[in-house]
């Protein structure tokens, strides 16, 4: 048996020694990794959320008002017959218009909502779960993040609007809920009843424009809308570091009072013979194990806090793999502190009593 | 085969900024199956001078040789070899390891050392044998008593077979009972090829030692005639850290009392002119002087053991203002 066994039988056994101790900093390092986990969920899912919308629509191009990127994010109007015109440009499938908007949901929820008006069609626009597509005007099809059910009305400061389908996800601009009507609808509600478009969904690929418009791809308009929840997610990003450093701070604090309390323990190793190494593998074990276990565990608890969250909070298996990273990452340094009060114990303190 | 040999041994580290110096230029040889006892009371340097032996504190000076090897100026590999093989520690106090059993506390220095887990396991059981500790091998520290957790601490100290045993007040933290199944095992294990060496200032302990080495020289305060000494401007008396058997009365000149700090520098205490005396608490206590005596001009001292300076001063001894720590 090796020294670096020897490393593992210290560390290990001091942890056994010490369980109570360990559980409780497991349990703090596991809730607040638990809550990084969550709201790095958080910033996964608004990066994630205008990919979705704008890809719903299956365009191959966007076309907008000249000098603009995205119809999600422009009051630049065009005619509504540009889309007339686009679906007789050759190259072009199918060319179908877009009004953009926002309002205010009232009620006791108040909150503020996204506004699309579409020609629904297979395979472009949002995917009803229940209920059916808007046909009419005053019909709405809601998306996620709105508590209400087909058949109900909402009140809007647009007007009140019959529930007739249900709309999976598809939230953006900081997970605000959407409102999807007929182009008619949303003229109505947003654009005073006008013949207006924020743009025009294509399919194909056009081999002329219509004057004074300009196409786009989904990459773009999706990196457009993405500005709008840029400082949100630094904010997130922010809060995340934080909390690692909370968590390096707990795993940190016990690591290095279990080396002030062990000071004659190194000072008699040392005294025997072991070399620092062994001593800083038995730190780095505990501390290590102690940073993934928390991580590991932070993985569920951040599955139970997602209920508590308003946003919704997106897991994947990379979210495992980072928080472990980090966890290592994170206990590595946490023990560094302890480490270097370990190596500079001076072995004749092993004379003293205990 | 193995001998210490300690030459010229100086040790001296500072306390509150004052320069230390428990031991001046020290001598001492030590034969191979030789059980040396170190007595001295406590202060007296038994723990400093065990920590240089396991090369856990560099003198000031000296030489300290185990065998071939060459103690004092150990570092790197070396240093940890000797540590790991070259001596065992017994400490006061047991300083096992609290987290590990017995077995594993016996194991530790083996494994850290290379030694294979089935090879550390095998020798720690046959040590927990010879040492009556067979059942208790699975027991932590805190389920083991004061006597049994010694046994132990010997146990991790033969680990690895040193020809060179420390023990520091093996005895102390045990009731006789305990202390008794101690000492018998210290006995035992010098034997030829090995060297234990003990500090302690439990008396019990000499009728079996092969050697007394006693660290505070017993001698008597009351059997030496009057000495008179005439001191050129400058000249010491004696110095902080020597041996005092006098006390001192001025007879003409100054005398300073002066304490040396570690970084060279010295603080006046007191100045003494005829009719002072100065010196009494060395031979009183049986410490070393704690500030040395010089003289400022040419002065004259006269120095007289205990009971005769009791007997000129009678109570004044007792009642003197500022009585010096020297």
């Amino acid at each position: 048996m090796s020294s670096e066994s020897a490393t593992l039988v210290i560390g290990l056994r001091d942890l056994q020694y010490r369980s109570r101790r360990f559980l409780v900093a497991v349990g703090v390092a596991a809730l607040v990794f638990g809550v990084a986990v969550a709201i790095d969920g958080i910033k996964r899912n608004l990066q994630n959320e205008p990919g979705l919308v704008v890809g719903s629509f299956n365009a191959d191009t966007w076309v907008v008002r000249a000098g603009n990127s995205s119809p999600f994010t422009t009051t630049a109007v065009l005619p509504e017959s540009v889309a007339g015109e686009l679906a007789a440009t050759p190259g072009v499938r199918t060319a179908r218009p877009v009004v953009i908007g926002r309002l205010t949901v009232e009620g006791s929820g108040r909150q503020n909502a996204n506004l699309i008006g579409y020609v629904p069609a297979v395979g472009a626009g949002p995917k009803i779960v229940a209920g059916r597509a808007p046909r009419r005007v005053g019909e709405v099809a809601v998306g996620g993040g709105l508590d209400v059910e087909v058949g109900n009305d909402v009140q809007t400061t647009a007007g009140r609007f019959r529930v007739v389908g249900l709309v999976q996800g598809e939230r953006y601009n900081a997970g605000a809920p959407t409102l999807f009507m007929t182009v008619a609808g949303a003229q109505q509600a947003v654009l005073g009843g006008r013949p207006l478009v924020m743009g025009v969904a294509v399919t194909g690929h056009p081999t002329a424009l219509p004057a004074g418009t300009t196409a786009t791809t989904n990459s773009v308009a999706a990196a457009d809308l993405a500005l709008t929840i840029k400082n949100a997610t630094r904010t997130i990003d922010f809060v995340a570091l934080l909390s690692w450093v909370i968590a390096a701070g707990v795993i940190g604090a016990i690591t290095y009072l279990s080396a002030i309390e062990r000071t004659r323990d190194f000072a008699v190793l040392r005294a025997t013979g072991a070399t620092s190494s062994v001593i800083v593998g038995g730190l780095l074990v505990q501390s290590l194990l102690l940073a993934v276990i928390a991580s590991l565990l932070s993985v569920p608890l951040a599955l139970v806090l997602r209920y508590g969250m308003p946003l919704p909070v997106k897991l994947s298996a990379g979210s495992v793999v980072q928080i472990l990273l980090v966890g290592i990452v994170v206990g590595v340094l946490a023990s560094a502190a302890a480490i270097r009060r370990a190596v500079r114990v001076d072995p004749a303190l092993a004379f003293g009593e205990r | 085969m193995s001998d210490v040999t300690i030459r010229d041994l100086t040790i001296e580290y500072s306390s509150g900024g004052y320069a230390v110096r428990p031991f001046d230029r020290f001598s001492l040889e030590l034969r191979s199956g030789e059980l040396v006892v170190l007595l001295g009371a406590s202060g007296c340097g038994k723990t400093t001078l065990l920590s240089v032996l396991a090369s856990l504190l560099t003198p000031t000076s000296g030489s300290v040789r185990v065998d071939d090897t060459e103690v004092t100026t150990l570092s790197g590999t070396a240093l940890t070899e000797y540590r790991r093989r070259g001596v065992g520690v017994v400490f006061q106090g047991f300083n096992l390891i609290p987290s590990l059993t017995a077995a594993e506390n016996i194991e530790i220095p083996m494994r850290v050392a290379g030694v294979s887990r089935s090879a550390a396991q095998a020798r720690a059981t046959e040590l927990l044998v010879a040492l009556d500790l067979a059942d208790r091998s699975t027991h932590r520290p805190r389920q083991l008593s004061g006597g049994q957790q010694q046994r132990v601490a010997i146990a991790r100290a033969l680990a690895m077979d040193p020809p060179l045993i420390v023990a520091d007040e093996p005895t102390a933290s045990l009731d006789y009972l305990q202390a008794e199944g101690v000492i018998t095992r210290l006995r035992l294990l010098a034997a030829p090829g090995r060297i234990v060496i003990i500090a302690t200032h439990d008396e019990r302990l000499l009728p079996l030692a092969d050697r007394v080495v006693e660290l505070t020289p017993r001698i008597s305060p009351y059997d030496r005639p009057p000495e008179r000494n005439t001191l050129d401007p400058g000249e010491y008396l004696f110095h902080q850290g020597d041996q005092g058997q006098l006390v001192y009365e001025v007879d003409e000149g100054v005398i300073e009392i002066v304490r040396h700090r570690m970084d060279g520098s010295e603080e006046l205490l007191q100045v003494l002119e005829p009719g002072g005396y100065f010196g009494e608490l060395s031979p009183m206590f049986g410490l070393p002087r704690a500030a040395s005596a010089r003289a400022r001009e040419t002065t004259v001292v006269t120095g007289y053991n205990l009971r005769d300076f009791r007997h000129r001063r009678g109570a004044d001894l007792h009642t003197k203002d500022g009585a010096l720590d020297n």
